[in-house]
């Protein structure tokens, strides 16, 4: 048989569905989701990008906040209360508990492995009576926005290969971020900012583990979807300042000629990525200005300042990275990722844990409060813990 | 195992690499899965063409630069890629390669184009990686690494030699859509975003190749402004303006000029953005009025796009 033909027998239901854009299987099966979706799952404002036909049921959540607390918060010191372990106190930490193959090299050569509890006292908090150690009073204080999950884990034992794989669901690098696969299932509410936002702070406690840009990269998802990832220093976001002695008159002067030499260009070329290119630029020019519009905290009430506490003001502090992650989701942000660095307590730990708490707590609970006020909360921040 | 690879009657192998080199030039492989050739792969958009190329490659003795000559010099690749509404509309992918076909340059040979174009690219082959300009705090922000940036010659040599740290690859690649490093990858989708805009218009590498190609202008362009501003414009794109751009171009460069004239603290501050020193034999305002226009060319669509 001519292997040609051979080939085309093979075509199969996944080809016809599957492969590229302008295969009809696609096409039909967009229509079909189109056609029998709800009036009510159309994504509300106008979705820019985005899979046709999603969302295929009408969303509560229009938007996430993720704070990742980035090293591994000790639950038995924050939300996870063990009375038992008082009674155990300097007892072996039984096999069955604590076996040979989830211990690591930092680990493994260590002869005894004596229990230790909490330094900390816990109270129940809200009607749900939730437990919360001492370190986190005003988490507490919202005890009833939170839902604790104290059954998280993963096969992984080391800091790299679990972070990813909370992430990517997968502890081997490779796989687009959780933000990514929104962006791109979803598309962004707005144009003029990225869809995807991640920020980074560092700890007080130490510098503790690093993070990586896999963690919010798109990897074999189209770079668009990719985190923005805001800098911690100087503008928030790469070049989007005009370079000194490049006014916005100039800026506008040289973007108006730009446009009439790209449209030229359009016209004898009829490629349309010289539209789509167009159309970047001006995005661009209003990235330009709605960038420091976001960061400028003037228009902030001080009541509202003095609620995240005394780093609302300090960029590159976690506090004011939860003040930005309202003013990014007010504004039609999507996915807003905070990474919190220094949580990784091995000695030390009853004075870092206070450093890290203090850095911490009363921002992400005024987050919370904030978002509660201003009656736009959609769902409750994820506080994870790991 | 090698020689099953290679054995003149396993054509599999050469199949697969001619079909990365076509992929290379057009953009799209003659097979578009050029990852896959499998049961889950697409059928070659011309069958006969790929078995000929696979076959070539092996006759003439796996010789790469033959086999991109020949791809170079075909009257295929050589076609215009203007395109028209009704052939865009029934081959909006080419893959009838009707057309030309007409892709952006990737964020590597972007800035090795504009580091040329400025003559500024250094251009010795070999040796350890360098650190060129990074946004300041790269790799403190998030590791315990810091990266501490190179100077001179240095800062100019092909994208090929920037350092790589895979858990913070270079941002300004990033946003064009480089791969990562971390898992091999056969292909990478080419989009756009605003943040390419962005880095094209403001980053420090292309404002300092902007001064240095307009150093060029202003020096080796000519005696009158129009000749000045084609000769950057060739520099970008290989071709003179039309009547029109020219036109567009000395309008813009008019209203640069007497911005600057009239602002000597920025025609400087502009002039000092990059390690490079300045040509100080020539007049701040008219180099800055240059710079801006040098980097409105430097942005057009053509230069950043292989037609």
């Amino acid at each position: 048989m001519d292997p040609r033909a051979e080939h085309q027998l093979l075509i199969n239901r996944r080809h016809f569905f599957g492969r590229s854009s302008a295969g009809i299987g696609s096409l039909a099966l967009a229509s079909l989701l189109n056609d029998s979706r709800p009036a009510s799952a159309a994504p509300h404002r106008n979705g820019i990008g985005g899979m046709p036909g999603l969302p295929h049921f009408a969303p509560k959540a229009k938007r996430v906040i993720y704070l990742f607390q980035s090293g591994g918060p000790s639950q038995l010191d924050l939300f996870d209360y063990k009375p038992e372990l008082q009674k155990q106190f300097g007892k072996e930490v039984p096999k069955s508990v604590y076996p040979d193959d989830r211990k690591t090299t930092m680990t493994v050569g260590q002869k005894s492995f004596k229990t230790a509890s909490s330094l900390f006292r816990f109270t129940q908090h809200g009607q749900g009576g939730t437990y919360f150690s001492e370190l986190l009073p005003n988490l507490a204080g919202v005890a009833d926005d939170l839902c604790v999950i104290k059954s998280m884990h993963t096969d992984a034992i080391n800091h790299d290969p679990t972070i990813t794989f909370y992430q990517t669901g997968s502890t081997i690098p490779g796989r687009p971020s959780i933000g990514s696969w929104m962006t791109y299932g979803l598309g962004a509410e707005i144009a003029n900012l990225p869809g995807f936002v991640a920020m980074t702070s560092r700890g007080s406690a130490k510098n503790g583990q690093p993070l990586y840009d896999r963690l919010w990269g798109s990897r074999f998802l189209p770079a668009r979807y990719q985190g923005v990832k805001f800098r911690n220093q100087g503008n928030p976001v790469l070049d989007v300042y005009n370079p000194p002695g490049v006014d916005d008159g100039t800026r506008r002067a040289m973007l108006e000629s730009l446009s009439k030499l790209n449209r030229i260009k359009h016209k004898e070329f009829g490629d349309p990525a010289i539209q789509t290119r167009i159309t970047q630029y001006e995005l661009a020019y209003r990235m330009q200005s709605s960038v420091p519009e976001l960061t400028d905290l003037a228009s902030e009430p001080k009541h509202i300042l003095k609620m995240y506490g005394k780093d609302a003001q300090n960029p590159g502090r976690y506090a004011y990275n939860c003040l930005l992650a309202r003013r990014l989701a007010e504004r039609g942000v999507r996915f807003i990722q905070l990474f919190h660095m220094g949580w990784d307590q091995h000695g030390g730990l009853p004075q870092q844990i206070r450093a890290q708490c203090g850095d911490t707590d009363q921002p992400t609970a005024a987050l919370i409060q904030d978002l509660k006020q201003r009656g736009d909360a959609g769902r409750h921040p994820h506080y994870l813990e790991r | 195992m090698a020689r099953w690879l290679v054995d003149p009657s396993n054509p599999l192998t050469s199949r697969v690499i001619v079909n990365r080199y076509w992929q290379q030039f057009f953009g799209i492989g003659l097979v578009k899965t050029s990852e896959n050739f499998g049961v889950q792969g697409e059928h070659p958009s011309h069958p006969q063409l790929l078995d000929w190329l696979a076959t070539e490659l092996v006759r003439t003795k796996w010789n790469v630069k033959a086999m991109h000559r020949l791809i170079v010099t075909s009257a295929t690749y050589r076609q215009s890629s203007a395109v028209s509404p009704s052939l865009l509309a029934r081959d909006p992918e080419n893959r009838l390669l009707a057309r030309g076909s007409r892709r952006r340059l990737s964020g590597s040979v972007i800035r090795d184009q504009v580091l040329a174009m400025s003559g500024l690219l250094a251009e010795h082959q070999g040796g350890p990686s360098v650190k060129p300009y990074m946004p300041p705090g790269l790799w403190r922000s998030i590791s315990n690494a810091k990266y501490v940036q190179d100077h001179g010659d240095k800062l100019y040599r092909r994208s090929l030699y920037t350092y790589w740290r895979r858990t913070v690859p270079p941002p300004t690649m990033m946003a064009f859509n480089a791969v990562e490093r971390e898992v091999c990858i056969v292909q990478k989708e080419q989009t756009n975003s605003p943040l390419q805009a962005l880095t094209m218009m403001n980053n420090i590498t292309f404002i300092e190749t902007s001064r240095l190609m307009a150093e060029r202008m202003l020096r080796e362009g000519g005696k009158s402004p129009e000749d000045k501003i084609a000769f950057g414009f060739r520099l970008s794109t290989s071709r003179f303006p039309t009547s029109d751009e020219s036109q567009i171009l000395r309008d813009v460069h008019r209203r640069f000029s007497q911005r600057y004239r009239n602002d000597a603290t920025a025609a400087n501050a502009l002039l000092g953005v990059g390690e490079f020193p300045r040509d100080s034999s020539l007049n701040a305002a008219e180099l800055a009025a240059m710079t801006m226009l040098a980097s409105t060319i430097l942005n057009l669509d053509e230069t950043i796009t292989k037609e």
